[in-house]
């Protein structure tokens, strides 16, 4: 496929099958409803505050804190002082969450590792399609964040405060960028397995207007219900009545000025767009069976993640700008032996899948896709008396593993080292402060002037703290 | 001391330090006036001494003779027998006396080794020099929530017209405070609708607003809020608010997620608001009503509330914590959950503390009953209450809470697999020791019970009057509803929180509703919504109340309210619960299957919280308008705002047929012009007429469906969801026309304000 054919593609899907209708909603009071338009998009693109390297992100968020020792991060030094006692100097520094031994022993990772790649990347033998596309991908070994606490850390890491109440990472970019789809939501979200612990706040507005919260999918079942018009609306009828229901919104809108009332005014417009473009977006019927191997999908009717890394990448496809997609749990602080394979078992392939997808159909330059959780897992084991369950790790949140592909990051290069016990950074680390800055960096915002007046303080994604890590760059 | 205070800072928060420096500064005062006679430090000496030898039965963990050892406020305070000291005499000390009594059976420490005399000289000088101790209080002393609420004397306001009740004075204080002005009073239609939305759940009738507008009567308002009180709708609107902090659900969640019987406890506390059941009642039936002496069929059912939650017997433990975690976030508003695997890290609660309440909840074990005839029979083993595999099996019976003592041990760091210390039921040590006479014996739920609604309780009356107030104005004087810890920022206004915890609690406990009579009678809740552009960026979270709060209302409140306008709502009440119908697919991809066959008759139509809520995969409509999972406790439910809600509120087909009944009615009824019947559709839905905008769009749009469907019959009656049959008994005419409503009645019920308590 040539550059000009997938430009053509990508633009395709943007541009929907209607004409953007420039009359606002707002005169249509005294308009004649007779002719009501099409509703425009409710999140029209904005410009960078500099040119972007990436236009549209998906987040495969990993609740619980994967186990960067098992998986990316291997210590032939902890498989050699297996069974010792942690030295009183780390011991001191640690910040355990359920711990409480005095003296909690060294744990050796029992799985292999292997270099992959021309870039050398190590893998866990619990990774392996992971592995096949290293020289594709960033990994950074030295993410850093400031809570214990799963719901917390999980609040941090995506809000940029440990507290409820802020926008969620993925709100804040659709509040500076906007949406390319004009007939989605530019900000999905999508879910396999567990709940985040901190539920909504992952992708909520916080004090950013209502209308850029993200809007979350079913996970069982159709992903979306309630598409098609009743017997006897047609699309014109339907136009019509969402022209009428918004008309009369944006007189309460004037009258009330609240913020709801605009966020339902911009959920009717999207609505009534989605009702074409969704059935469309969610019928997999049109994926080759090449594809549907390719990430492991079986049944495109179940749920799974690896549906929903198809389902991400055919919202980008479409110009979803952000694509925020949990699953979890792998919180293994016993029973990692069983816990972790079984939690790789269910992405390993499809995250994989996803990336190479993206780069075959030429949308990898301009996707960023981000792999990670909350927090990662310590060097030393969490013990568990339970019969035959065997041990896990607990909390770590000094250093842990992400990874980063396309969207104008550099393929094939770790970034960042940890200590011989994995336990600290080797010199400056990752602080996800840091992350989120390079994130809306790689959007082309800055972020330290995408805020928000609130309060009457401007406020922004990463309060006072952030920096842009241009080693992440190609 | 330099270093000391070094590493005393470095431990404080930063917003501690202030305070430690207070405290060294005292100290270290002291210390320099009488340095000659090597005046004993109690930071260096004193309490470490203590803290080694005493605290063990004197403190966080017990409190033998109800005596506390472990900070300044608890020594100055002593134990059952009185003070412990008396400084500058240690003769005249209880402390010294004990640790220094030649009577071995009275020495204390009783066990073990004696204090040396060192150690004894030590205390003695120390008391002897005056037993200086800092003077400021810990944090969790001056916690505003840890100390009992305060009548406060009403604020002096300069505007004496505004105010209807005192309520109104603590709010309008504030704003002159500020410099604000409170908004004016809501229309009356926006009022009534207001009132009748927030206790009912429901939309008012026309008669009802009519009656507003025409009455002379100065007390109309209080009149109609009366009335509305005493409507049984009240108890299913504020009853399923008190379920969800219940966590009520009808399966067992998990990966199984089992039918389970449980409605009759919902029916229970549906009837006990409508009774207007005193709130203490109220917990005490809940907690404990199956051990109340002869204990009545409905206070076993109170129980229920114990019940709920998910549940799976192999993991039963867990259920005990989510009951740990239900009493901390529903009476105390407290994370006691954080003290499951290490002491809370923020709020003054160990560990031990939190098994203490585990061992209170762990004495109970869960049966199923039957009713029949008014009592209540076993009907099958206990704990093994959630064994029901289909819906239809559970007619007629419930789970309740039965006594069964159980030893408890503390689980190591959180884990069931290592248990630890035995631990016996008790009270948290900082909330002090305000239950009435504890027996002798081991207390029980029913102590616990007593303890929560203990008058000295200083959280529970304000908790719940906060939830009350949130519920009114959508956010509570405290805004984290479920955290009154130490890290709570102060109310935004303290002294009415306590105001209405007094009332709510003094002289005696009463039940909701004189509270709420009070709050949406006054001038502050009369207000109008409207933001007010020269107070919002003072105020963008209105927290100072200088006007009312526009609320999108709660999933099955949608559906109520839908199902009212179009004429059929069921007043049915209590009973099994109701499967109306949903879309297909809703119960795929189960691990274990479940079954959903659609009610017939009126049972399709009940009020949304008789709903059937299986856990795992509930009615389509409930999370996409953020009712809670219950899987924990839910004290403030999101109100969420994205497309896939108007996809439902479009295109849903049992809406969509609310929409065409509601057209039917407007369609047949002889008001005689268009505009006539836009207002009779107008008032149903709004409480109000259409304004001339509206007026010109809706009518534009009627006149438009009319001539496009009079030409087309068939597609006006699938518009109309009509039958072939009914066809043939209805004009053509009629039948476009009803069409042509069904379209405006169906806009009119996706304007935001249909879903908005305004």
């Amino acid at each position: 496929m040539t550059p000009l054919q997938m430009l053509t593609r990508r633009q395709m899907f943007r541009s929907g099958t209607f004409t953007l209708a420039p009359l606002a909603l707002a005169s249509l009071c005294q308009q004649e409803v007779l002719s009501a338009p099409e509703p425009t998009s409710p999140l029209p693109p904005q410009s960078p505050h500099f040119p972007a390297r990436a236009k549209s992100v998906i987040y495969l968020f990993m609740i619980g804190g994967p186990s960067q020792l098992d998986l990316f991060d291997p210590k032939p030094e902890l498989l050699r002082r297996d069974g010792e006692v942690l030295p009183d100097s780390l011991l001191k520094q640690a910040k355990f969450a359920q711990i409480q031994e005095k003296q909690p022993k060294i744990m050796g990772s029992p799985w292999r590792f292997a270099r992959h790649g021309e870039c050398g990347a190590a893998v866990s033998e619990l990774l392996p399609h992971t592995a096949s596309i290293v020289d594709q991908v960033s990994f950074v070994k030295t993410v850093k964040t400031d809570d214990t606490n799963h719901m917390f850390a999980e609040l941090l890491i995506n809000t940029g405060w440990r507290q409820f109440g802020r926008p969620s990472l993925g709100s804040w970019v659709v509040y500076g960028l906007g949406g390319e789809a004009a007939n989605l939501p530019a900000f999905l979200v999508l879910r396999s397995g567990m709940r985040p612990r901190s539920k909504r706040a992952n992708y909520g507005n916080g004090f950013l207007p209502s209308k850029f919260q993200g809007t979350p999918l079913r996970f069982a079942g159709a992903p979306i219900l309630n598409l098609s018009s009743p017997p006897g609306f047609t699309r014109r009828r339907q136009r019509d009545s969402i022209a009428a229901i918004n008309a009369l919104n944006r007189h309460k809108l004037e009258s009330s000025g609240d913020d709801e009332v605009a966020a339902r005014i911009a959920s009717y417009e999207m609505a009534f767009r989605m009702q074409t473009a969704a059935p469309e977006l969610l019928n997999l019927s049109g994926e080759t069976a090449a594809t549907l191997r390719a990430y492991g999908i079986q049944d495109t009717s179940q749920p799974s993640f690896a549906r929903n890394c198809l389902l991400a990448r055919r919202m980008v496809e479409r110009g979803v700008r952000f694509v925020h997609l949990f699953h979890g749990d792998w919180d293994h602080h016993t029973n990692i032996a069983g816990g972790l394979p079984s939690q790789c078992q269910q992405t390993d392939q499809a995250s994989a899948a996803l990336v190479k997808d993206l780069a075959t159909r030429g949308l990898l330059d301009d996707t960023l896709v981000v792999w990670g959780g909350e927090l990662g897992r310590t060097a030393v084991a969490q013990k568990s008396n339970k019969k035959n369950v065997a041990v896990g790790r607990d909390h770590h949140i000094d250093a842990y593993t992400m990874w980063f592909a396309g969207g104008g990051t550099h393929a094939g290069r770790s970034i960042g080292s940890t200590d011989d016990l994995g336990y600290f950074p080797v010199g400056e680390p990752w602080h996800v402060y840091d992350l989120q800055a390079t994130v809306l960096h790689l959007l082309g915002l800055d972020h330290e002037r995408l805020t928000y007046r609130f309060q009457g303080r401007d406020f922004r994604l990463t309060d006072v703290h952030g920096n842009v890590r241009r080693e992440l760059f190609a | 001391m330099k270093q000391f205070l070094l590493r005393w800072l470095q431990l404080a928060g930063a917003g501690r330090i202030l305070l430690r420096l207070v405290v060294w500064a005292t100290v270290a005062v002291s210390a320099v006036q009488a340095a000659a006679d090597e005046v004993v430090d109690y930071e260096k000496q004193i309490r470490p001494l203590l803290a080694a030898r005493c605290i063990g039965c004197h403190g966080p963990g017990k409190q033998r003779s109800g005596l506390r050892l472990d900070g300044p406020a608890a020594l100055r305070k002593g134990g059952d027998s009185g003070a412990v000291i008396v400084p500058g005499d240690s003769s005249q000390s209880l402390l010294l006396q004990r640790v220094t009594a030649v009577d071995v059976g009275k020495r204390m420490p009783p066990r073990g080794v004696s204090l040396s005399v060192v150690d004894r000289q030590l205390l003695r000088d120390w008391v002897d020099q005056g037993a200086m101790m800092p003077v400021v209080e810990t944090e969790t002393e001056r916690h505003w929530a840890f100390r009992a609420p305060r009548q406060n004397p009403l604020p002096v306001v300069n505007d004496l017209d505004w105010g209807r009740n005192p309520v109104d004075q603590f709010i309008l204080a504030r704003l002159e405070s500020e410099k604000m002005r409170p908004a004016s009073d809501a229309s009356v239609g926006v009022r009534t609708r207001r009132v009748y939305l927030d206790l009912l759940g429901l939309l008012p009738s026309w008669e009802t607003v009519k009656q507003q507008h025409a009455s002379r009567d100065p007390d109309r308002f209080e009149r109609m809020v009366d009335h509305v009180l005493a409507s049984p709708r009240y108890g299913e609107r504020w009853g399923r608010h008190w379920l969800d902090l219940a966590r009520y659900a009808d399966s067992t969640g998990y990966e199984s997620d089992r039918p389970r019987a449980i409605w009759m406890y919902r029916d229970w506390v549906i009837d006990a608001l409508n009774q207007d059941l005193r709130f203490d009642h109220f917990v005490r039936q809940q907690v404990a009503g199956d051990l109340y002496p002869d204990a009545t069929p409905s206070q076993r059912i109170a129980t229920g509330f114990f019940c709920n939650g998910m549940y799976d017997p192999g993991v039963r433990w867990e259920h005990i914590i989510d009951r740990v975690n239900t009493v901390g976030t529903v009476f105390l508003g407290l994370t006691l959950g954080c003290a499951q695997c290490h002491d809370h890290k923020t709020d003054p609660l160990s560990q031990h503390e939190f098994y203490q309440f585990y061992a209170f909840l762990n004495a109970a074990k869960m049966t199923t009953v039957r009713r029949e005839q008014g009592n209540l029979t076993v009907h099958s083993e206990p704990d093994s209450a959630a064994s029901g595999t289909s819906p239809d099996r559970t007619i007629m019976t419930t789970e309740v809470l039965q006594h069964a003592p159980q030893p408890t041990h503390l689980f190591v760091r959180g884990d069931p697999a290592q248990p630890g210390a035995l631990v016996s039921p008790g009270f948290p040590a900082f909330l002090g020791n305000h239950s009435p006479a504890i027996p002798d014996q081991k207390p029980t739920r029913l102590d616990l019970a007593n303890w929560l609604v203990a008058e000295k309780n200083p959280l529970t009356a304000r908790v719940t009057a906060n939830r009350v107030w949130q519920r009114l104005f959508g956010s509570g004087l405290v805004q984290t509803e479920n955290d009154f810890g130490l890290q709570t920022p102060p109310p935004s206004h303290p002294a009415l929180l306590d105001h209405l915890a007094l009332q709510l609690q003094r002289p005696h406990w009463r039940g909701l509703k004189s509270l709420l009579r009070a709050l949406v009678t006054s001038a502050t809740y009369r207000q109008a919504s409207a933001v007010r552009r020269q107070f919002a960026v003072r105020d963008p979270g209105n927290r100072l109340i200088s006007r009312q709060r526009r609320l999108r209302l709660e999933a099955e409140v949608i559906r109520d309210v839908w199902l009212q306008a179009g004429g059929r709502l069921s007043s049915k009440m209590g009973g099994q619960s109701v499967f109306p119908e949903q879309v297909e697919g809703v119960l795929e991809n189960r691990a274990t299957p479940a079954t959903w066959i659609s009610s017939q008759g009126e049972d399709r139509y009940r009020r949304g919280l008789y709903t059937w809520v299986w856990r795992l995969t509930p009615h389509p409509m409930l999370p996409l308008f953020d009712a809670p999972d219950g899987v924990a406790a839910c004290t403030n439910r999101d109100r969420s705002n994205v497309p896939v809600q108007a996809l439902s509120l479009l295109n849903d087909p049992a809406l969509v047929e609310c929409a065409q009944s509601l057209a039917r009615f407007v369609a047949r009824s002889d008001q005689g012009t268009d505009s006539e019947r836009l207002d009779s559709l107008m008032r149903i839905c709004l409480a109000r007429d259409a304004h001339p905008v509206e007026r010109d769009v809706l009518l534009r749009l009627l006149e438009r469906q009319r001539s496009e469907l009079k030409t087309d019959l068939s597609l006006s009656a699938q518009i109309n969801g009509q039958s072939d049959g009914e066809l043939q008994t209805q004009g053509a005419v009629w039948i476009a026309d009803a069409a042509a409503w069904t379209v405006v009645a169906r806009v009119v019920m996706n304007l935001d304000e249909f879903i908005t308590r305004e």
